[in-house]
């Protein structure tokens, strides 16, 4: 066909590749693109964990129930008071007892989203029903985009978002660190501002990885790895935890340092770059195509000419 | 030994209604109601999925791993359009049909799924998608696929019966409208490759997002890649087994020709299949998960053996020309196939170990409906239209059945024998 192009049928293919590329997704230049190690936004917030001083007193439950107008979850209470199982579309915020087996040792550990740098979530929902606040990397949801897909579920590491399996008009439900009710006013969230003991406290993300660390080296030993999860972790996280026992018993998975959505996106982000591979890729099957169909509509209509039925495409 | 395959010709003068044609009308019906249901109460009830485990059987089952088996327009249409194996084209209507049956079902298996469908209309709003999700690029391409290009793919089908049974007008605008569509015919074709190619990947690209939920063995950056060409498998493997199982059931002759290329192709794919498969376990590692002997090594092993057996049998002359043989490394390799595509979403997906997943009941019972709609669809589709292929003396042009009159006939008890379309 090369040979043969003409005009018209150059026109021809650059409507169809045009229309390919209307239904094909649009990597466009704005998009950011995911790296390996993310950076956080300058003005990111963020949450420090320390479970070394919570107590379990679980206030920040209760806080965080009524910040977010969330109805109680007595499960695990026989009926009796606030009491979920794991984290569920009325819990966005659980403090839960880790037992070692045999040795004795213990630890209470607080769950909420993590509200990563690079957060798989955003990452995999389609039409952008979650996003990442640019100026404060708060992960929201917003419920006019959202189609219900639970990809978000699949995608997440961390287990946080949550369905409402029992709605007509489901919802997800996840930490969105109180932006609306309480960050947008200049107050705190609901769970930092609760607790009594101090484990759990609000501020910059980079404030609170220098506090972080200043805690590591002024009693060295007490913690874990002498690490704080989240500085590295899947990229990076703006909710920072410190622990005397392992992360992972914790329910804190060991992720590596690179971002998931890095992972699942560089080979595609090459292939798909100004959907130039799409592109190409219908240009050698549009010749090879075109080529073939000449080939076999002669061979009918010679069919044809021979008295044979009409041909059936 | 000369082809029997020479035309596509309607099923003629077979009962259609026969005792297992309403047993499968009674599971579609059953499932539809179901499905119907479902969009008017929340997914928590019909279900057993939970958060963990946030996708059932509709998305990994009817999305995930069904549309591999529907994937031989793509597969056949390559060796055919692209690669010019001219002997190919008898068997693209039937790719063609069972292709838009399991797209249609899993569409439908997925409007079922999601728990905010009304949203999907921000679709056609580009500036609304996310262009690193892979599955907006499944939710944007697969439609567009059914129902763009797979429809005009059948389109010649329909108007193929319209210009022998349609009135003078109808025949008239068909002449008009055939030379239009004969231009577009190859891009539009060529786009019908494109697409599948894209989504069927990305299918496999979703759960690399996943990334530790999926077990080692399968997690991999070669998942959409594999994920292409087991659906190319599958492809082949359907659209074999049914040519000679449908041919088998109507008496039909075979064509050893055409079914033992298919029956070809699709082992040196599976071989490939194999290569990239094996090569990227010994590249990241892994050998000893599958020296594990747990259950995943066993899983492993399983899927590896159902497309290895057919692969390599299929390499011998002489057993890719006995239909028999035929009919079993069809199935073997598209079992292997589906149990690769399904393993990742399924068995290999470990998100939390307080959380488990069985389908239940309902979510069985609509998925069982959609599957058996397209049987019946299929039933239906190869008496009404030139699907199948036999040979020229079974051609009756003046004997096409008109639609819907036997139904009809059914239930009036109308005289014996298949009217004619002059009736
Ligand atoms: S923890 Fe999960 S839900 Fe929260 S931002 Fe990260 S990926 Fe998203
Ligand atoms: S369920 Fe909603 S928020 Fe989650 S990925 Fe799907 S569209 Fe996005
Ligand atoms: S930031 Fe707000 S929503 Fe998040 S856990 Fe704390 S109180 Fe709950």
């Amino acid at each position: 066909m090369s040979a043969g192009l003409t005009r018209r049928e150059l026109l021809r293919l650059a409507c169809i590749g045009s229309a390919a590329a209307a239904v094909a997704p649009v990597e466009t230049a704005t998009a950011a693109v995911h790296s390996e190690k993310p950076q956080a936004a300058p003005g990111a917030v963020g949450m420090l964990y320390d479970a070394t001083v919570c107590t379990g007193c679980k206030a920040c439950m209760a806080a965080c129930n009524q910040v977010n107008e969330l109805p109680a979850d007595s499960a695990g209470s026989g009926g009796l008071y606030h009491a979920p199982l794991d984290l569920n579309s009325k819990t966005k915020n659980i403090i839960k007892l880790y037992q070692a087996p045999n040795a004795g040792k213990w630890s209470f550990v607080k769950r909420q989203c993590m509200h990563c740098l690079d957060p798989a979530c955003v990452s995999g929902c389609p039409f952008e029903a979650l996003s990442k606040d640019p100026e404060k990397g708060v992960v929201r949801w917003d419920g006019s985009r959202c189609i219900g897909c639970r990809y978000c579920e699949i995608a997440c590491p961390f287990q946080i978002p949550k369905f409402e399996w029992d709605k007509w008009n489901p919802r997800i439900v996840k930490c969105e660190f109180c932006i609306t009710q309480r960050l947008e006013k200049g107050e705190q969230p609901g769970c930092t501002g609760a607790c009594p003991t101090g484990a759990v406290i609000f501020g910059k993300r980079d404030a609170l990885l220098a506090e972080a660390k200043r805690r590591i080296a002024a009693s060295p030993g007490k913690y874990f790895e002498n690490r704080v999860y989240g500085e590295k972790d899947a990229g990076g996280t703006q909710v920072f935890y410190l622990a005397a026992v392992p992360f992972k018993d914790l329910g804190l998975p060991e992720l590596g340092t690179d971002s998931i959505p890095y992972y699942a996106t560089k080979v595609n982000a090459k292939l798909y770059k100004w959907l130039s591979g799409p592109l190409v890729l219908y240009g050698i099957l549009a010749l090879a195509v075109n080529r073939n169909w000449k080939h076999h509509r002669h061979e009918q209509e010679q069919h044809e000419a021979k008295g044979g039925l009409p041909e059936q495409l | 030994m000369s082809n029997p395959w020479q035309r596509l010709v309607p099923v003629y003068n077979k009962e259609t209604h026969s005792r297992s044609f309403w047993i499968f009308g009674a599971i579609t019906v059953l499932g539809f109601v179901l499905a119907g249901l479902r969009m008017v109460s929340p997914l928590g009830r019909y279900s057993g999925m939970n958060d963990a485990y946030a996708w059932g059987v509709w998305k990994i089952f009817n999305v995930m791993t069904l549309t591999a088996i529907g994937s031989g327009s793509l597969a056949v249409g390559l060796a055919a359009w692209v690669f010019g194996n001219e002997k190919l084209h008898i068997a693209m209507r039937t790719a063609l049909v069972t292709s838009f049956l399991f797209y249609f079902t899993g569409m439908m298996a997925l409007i079922v799924d999601v728990g905010r469908p009304w949203n999907f209309w921000q679709i056609i709003l580009p500036w609304r998608w996310n262009g690193h999700s892979a599955l907006l690029e499944v939710a944007v391409c697969m439609p567009a696929y059914a129902f763009l290009f797979l429809l005009f793919e059948n389109v010649p089908l329909v108007l193929e019966r319209f210009s022998y049974t349609g009135s003078d007008r109808v025949k008239g605008a068909i002449k008009r409208f055939d030379p239009v569509m004969k231009k577009v015919y190859p891009f539009v074709v060529a786009g019908a490759y494109l697409l599948p190619l894209m989504h069927q990947s990305s299918l496999g690209g979703l759960m690399l997002l996943s990334g530790p939920k999926v077990h080692p063995l399968w997690q991999s950056q070669v998942l959409p890649l594999l994920y292409v060409l087991a659906a190319c498998i599958c492809g082949f493997a359907f659209v074999n087994w049914t040519l000679l199982f449908t041919c088998y059931r109507y008496r039909r002759p075979i064509s050893i020709e055409v079914v033992s290329e298919i029956g070809s192709l699709m082992s040196w794919v599976t071989f490939a299949w194999l290569v990239i498969r094996i090569s990227d376990i010994l590249i990241r590692g892994q050998v000893h998960a599958v020296l594990a002997f747990d259950r995943y090594s066993f899983l492993f092993l399983t899927e590896t053996l159902l497309m290895a057996i057919p692969a390599i049998l299929l390499r011998f002359k002489s057993k890719r020309e006995t239909p028999r043989t035929l009919v079993t490394c069809s199935a073997l390799a598209g079992l292997g196939g589906l149990l690769y595509r399904f393993t990742p979403t399924a068995f290999a997906f470990t998100p939390a170990k307080s959380y488990s997943y069985f389908p239940t009941l309902p979510e069985v019972l609509m998925t069982i409906g959609f599957i058996s709609f397209g049987i019946l669809t299929w039933r239906i589709a190869v008496r009404y239209f030139a699907i199948l292929p036999g040979t020229n003396e079974e051609w009756h042009e003046n004997n096409w059945e008109p639609l819907f009159v036997s139904l009809r006939s059914r239930f009036h008890k109308k005289p014996q024998g298949a009217p004619t379309w002059q009736e």
